[in-house]
């Protein structure tokens, strides 16, 4: 099934379904990414939300959402979606509520979540083909508590737990987890990457997504100011950066099968991206970490060689 | 006992502010504590962070509802309902505010009746440090209304500074702000020297309080649930920014990159098609100007023009 | 109506077919197992309405049931020991949402060492969580307890959780005989769940589990929740009252034996009671004025039941079959705190028994009236004491000679 794609941001659905006034920072990345998932997805929603950032986005008395709206805990918010999901079913089969009250059910959580914690409720969810949508927020490190080394953190970054010293100068020393290939070894419908700096790519990965019954899966790449040491002002441009060098390659995968969705024409080296983000910036001061800069670089080149674009 | 209490934004320094403040006194000889306030907010929520400096052990914890010298690291703060700077501000205090108004009007405007004391710090950091972080001009400002000397607020703003920065230069010209912060409050008399008010009462006593019992309501009501939608616009983050964007409408193609950049959510379309943005509850990240293709955004201090 | 030779898990699984549950996620584990593989052989042959649905572990178990109640399904799930302790931190979540799930746990004694046998150290570790708890005693009150749990969570009043507590092994793979209720009589105790504070639908958007920031805001919701919990004192007593009058059997919140006289008297809960029951019997024999104080709401607390039950008792033994490590029986440290201001209060002896399945003997039994009637001739009260005999000693010196200790 074909569906209709948008082709400029003046395409992009014009409601706004999660409001200002909200506690994230300033120019938070993950925040964009979320204002653009919920225009695609409208308000007939319910958000499953983990812990992390976004676990302060509805203090009480208040609520960005036009929507619903469930906060569980780190580790089980698919599980949680599981429960609304088949609590809808069962309401709207035995008459109770009527079907035009269905809600689409979206988990929303943060990496450290995602990677790590949460991996186990989320293979559970994938595997059993539950009817939701799945976001990560990805920021490479524990934010909420202070920006810690969490499994999505990359190669070389600064972290509240992996400051560079005198032993290790390299900062992280493992390189980020490869959750995409985790989540697509289930062969769930439909698996992206997306990106706040490109939110035509991100809502037609939406609209394509809905024609699918099943989990529909979403990482966001997510610049997060006081985690990367970077203006609130260049959250967008870093994103767009990130894609350019291609360390965040945009793809989907339909039943397994991978499609790039946006290849630069010609990659841009990935010291542009490191060289202005504070968890970075050990590796080019006070001496400049060639070697490290020269692995990333590999890492980067290896992966779209092995993608064959 | 002297009780400071600093007011700033998550991410200007009010922590950092404190501990300069702390350290300085501990290396002077005095006891001292330092703590700050986490509320789960974020850079450009209001926070706040306390020091506590006595020539006796301290005997006190939590926060400081009666402090001293307040400073207030954010104007806006003074009108933000998230933090009241100036509760439990009495006759004797010592409110310090960065502004770039004259102390006669900051008084009139804010009906303080406290001593008043004014400098524009963010000015000063622009200028020293090329970006709006106040931990050690604030906390230079805290030292002077403190009683504390001069040196012990560079060895304090060294040692701070140094466990969060690597860059020498940065460590040196925070010292400097610090110093120029120091000299610049127009020396006048603190809040009684240290030690202070021998006779004073700990916090808390003495002080008539209602304790009620709780009556109770069904989960329909105390269930912490929410049955409204879209409410955070009542919070204002509006008043978090420190710079606002400004749309020249000569130059805007109404091309939409800024409002689809903007992670709030704030900028909508006026009815010539032209975008605007909610000053209400922009953070002034700044994402629009900087994404903007044509340069038609530019950013503007926001200084408080009542 | 009619009668079958029921296992206490048959007969927790009928009182979840009974009540007509709408959703059952689940988790396997022993020696609750049987419950969930009942259900869901009934929802496989249609002789139940609802959806089963295998999650990957007591924590999603535990949210998702928590999820559906809160969506505004009548929810049934199961677990014991490890498991409750694995989804422990979801108990408070549940809880906190205010949603009326039903919860039963077979008890079996925690890990390390690991073991299979009852102890209810797992579920009053719980007992702080919000849940309120119903333990029961025989398989037939398993099944009764079931459906009386839901009148409670769903009272407009309550809104809390419940947990239906029994023994793994004494009751949970035991057979008794069971009155199985008819369904219409269950369908006028118990009718249809119907939230008007808690349900997800397009036309009513609503945010539950909020954040909150600050102490009076958090005060203020989690005390609601205590005194919801404490509402409970009276809610139960009418649905009790009710169940008695639909079904012809009554459960209070305590139960005496043998106390309208009794002079000395044993507290104890759950399965072993009925040994206690029989301890009392044979006591009375040879002339002790004895009796036995079952507790079976252990959440709320009936603080007052208990005070009225043991006025002008001249002794009073609480038999934990737990241990709280470090201070004691957690039971004798509740009840303790409930005399303490009473005037006409009992000598109060602590005992730990039947840990890990342990079986307390005719002969520790009358230990403890032994050391009942010396204390109140001494007025002395005992140090609290572990209910083990020497030829248990002895087999345990056996045990750690093989394994080459000593």
């Amino acid at each position: 099934m074909e569906t209709i794609t948008i082709k400029t941001l003046k395409d992009l659905p014009p409601e706004e379904n999660l409001l200002p006034g909200t506690a994230m920072c300033a120019g938070c990345g993950g925040l964009l990414a979320l204002r653009h998932c919920l225009k695609a997805l409208g308000d007939k929603t319910i958000i499953v939300n983990a812990a992390g950032c976004f676990t302060l986005l509805s203090i009480y008395p208040f609520t960005p959402f036009r929507n619903s709206w469930l906060y569980t805990a780190m580790a089980s918010a698919p599980a949680g979606a599981q429960g609304v999901r088949d609590a809808l079913d069962i309401l709207i089969r035995k008459g109770r509520i009527s079907p035009e009250e269905n809600l689409k059910v979206v988990v929303l959580t943060g990496d450290g979540t995602a990677y790590d914690m949460g991996l186990s409720s989320t293979s559970g969810a994938i595997y059993r083909n539950l009817d939701f949508y799945y976001i990560c927020y990805d920021n490479e490190a524990y934010g909420n508590t202070g920006f810690q080394w969490s499994p999505s953190s990359p190669f070389a970054s600064k972290t509240a737990t992996t400051m560079p010293g005198r032993i290790i100068p390299t900062g992280a020393e493992l390189s980020k987890k490869n959750l995409f290939e985790i989540w697509r070894s289930h062969k769930p419908p439909y698996l992206a990457t997306i990106s706040p700096a490109h939110p035509v790519d991100l809502v037609n990965k939406f609209k394509k997504a809905e024609q699918f019954k099943g989990p529909k899966l979403f990482i966001s790449l997510a610049p997060c100011p006081p985690g990367w040491g970077t203006e609130p002002s260049r959250s967008a441009n870093f994103a767009k950066l990130a894609v350019d060098t291609g360390i965040w390659a945009l793809k989907e995968a339909v039943y397994g099968e991978i499609r790039h969705t946006f290849i630069p024409k010609k990659f841009k080296p990935v010291e542009e991206y490191l060289k202005e983000q504070g968890r970075f910036a050990h590796l080019f001061k006070p001496v400049r970490q060639e070697e490290t800069i020269r692995k990333i670089q590999e890492m980067v080149d290896g992966y779209w060689k092995e993608a064959r674009i | 006992m002297l009780r400071v209490r600093f007011h700033g934004r998550g991410g200007q320094g009010a922590k950092v502010a404190s501990r300069v403040l702390g350290t300085a006194a501990f290396l002077e000889g005095y006891y001292a504590q330092d703590f700050p306030l986490y509320g789960a907010e974020r850079r450009g929520a209001p926070i706040a962070a306390f020091t506590r400096i006595s020539k006796e052990p301290v005997l006190e914890r939590g926060v400081i509802a009666e402090p001293d010298i307040v400073i207030v690291m954010d104007e806006t703060l003074l009108s933000d309902p998230l933090s009241s700077p100036l509760a439990g501000v009495r006759e004797g205090c010592v409110v310090f505010i960065n502004t770039t108004h004259s102390r006669e009007e900051v008084r009139a405007k804010y009906k303080i009746t406290a001593q008043v004391i004014t400098l524009d710090i963010t000015k000063i950091s622009l200028d020293i440090l090329g970006r709006p972080v106040l931990s050690a001009l604030a906390g230079g400002v805290a030292a002077r209304l403190s009683g504390l000397k001069e040196d012990s607020l560079s060895k304090g703003v060294e040692k701070e500074t140094s466990e969060i920065i690597t860059d020498r230069s940065v460590i040196e010209k925070n010292i400097e702000a610090a110093v120029h912060c120091y000299n610049a409050v127009e020396s006048h008399p603190h809040p009684a020297p240290l030690p202070s008010r021998g006779t004073e009462v700990p916090e808390g006593e003495g002080r008539k309080t209602t304790v009620i019992t709780v009556p109770f309501e069904p989960a329909i009501t105390s269930s912490p649930a929410i049955n409204t939608t879209g409410s955070t616009p009542m919070r204002k983050t509006g008043n978090w920014r420190l710079f606002r964007p400004v749309w020249d409408y000569e130059k805007c193609t109404k091309c939409m990159t800024c409002v689809a950049r903007c992670p709030d959510g704030c900028i909508a379309l006026n009815e010539d098609g032209f975008p605007y943005t909610d000053y209400e509850n922009c953070k002034g990240c700044m994402i629009c100007a900087e994404e903007c293709p044509v340069k038609a955004i530019t950013a503007e201090r926001e200084v408080h023009s009542w | 109506m009619k009668k079958e030779m029921l296992t206490g898990n048959s007969a927790a699984a009928w009182g979840v077919r009974l009540a007509e549950v709408d959703y059952i996620p689940a988790f396997p584990i022993t020696p609750q197992t049987e419950i969930i593989e009942s259900l869901s052989r009934w929802i496989c042959d249609g002789e139940m309405d609802a959806r089963f649905v295998t999650v990957d572990s007591e924590h999603s178990m535990i949210t998702a049931a928590g999820a559906a109640s809160a969506t505004g399904v009548r929810v049934f799930t199961a677990t014991s020991s490890q498991g409750l302790l694995y989804g422990f931190e979801m108990l408070y979540t549940v809880a906190g949402w205010r949603v009326p799930l039903v919860m039963v746990n077979v008890s079996r004694g925690v890990s390390a060492p690991i073991t299979l046998e009852a102890d209810h150290n797992d579920i009053l570790a719980a007992r702080d969580s919000g849940f309120l708890q119903i333990h029961c005693e025989n398989c037939q009150e398993v099944l009764d307890s079931v459906l009386m749990a839901y009148r409670l969570a769903e009272d407009e009043r309550i809104l809390l959780p419940v947990f239906v507590n029994m023994d793994g092994f004494q009751l949970s793979f035991t057979r008794e005989p069971v009155e199985i209720p008819e369904i219409e009589d269950v369908r006028r105790f118990l009718p249809q769940y119907q939230p008007k504070h808690a349900i997800f639908k397009a036309s009513q958007p609503m945010a539950q589990g909020i954040a909150v920031l600050g102490g009076p805001v958090y005060s203020y919701f989690k005390y609601q929740m205590h005194l919801a919990n404490r509402k409970g004192l009276d809610v139960y007593k009418e649905v009790s009252k009710e169940f008695e009058r639909v079904f012809g059997r009554r459960y209070d919140a305590v139960e005496g034996y043998m106390t309208d006289d009794a002079e000395y008297l044993l507290i104890m809960t759950n399965s072993f009671s009925t040994l206690g029951k029989a301890a009392v019997k044979r006591a009375r024999e040879s002339g002790i004025k004895a009796g036995l104080l079952r507790l079976r709401l252990i959440r709320p607390f009936p603080d007052d039941d208990i005070k009225n039950a043991l006025k002008g008792r001249k002794a009073v033994s609480v038999i934990d079959q737990n241990i709280s490590v470090g201070k004691g029986g957690i039971l004798y440290s509740e009840i303790a705190g409930v005399l303490y201001n009473e005037k006409d209060r009992p000598l109060l002896l602590s005992f730990i028994g039947g840990l890990g399945g342990k079986n307390i003997s005719p002969g520790e039994f009358d230990f403890i009236f032994d050391s009942m009637s010396k204390a109140a001739d001494t007025g002395e009260v005992p140090a609290p004491q572990l209910l083990y005999t020497e030829a248990e000693w002895k087999e345990m010196e056996r045990l750690k000679k093989i394994a080459g200790k000593m």
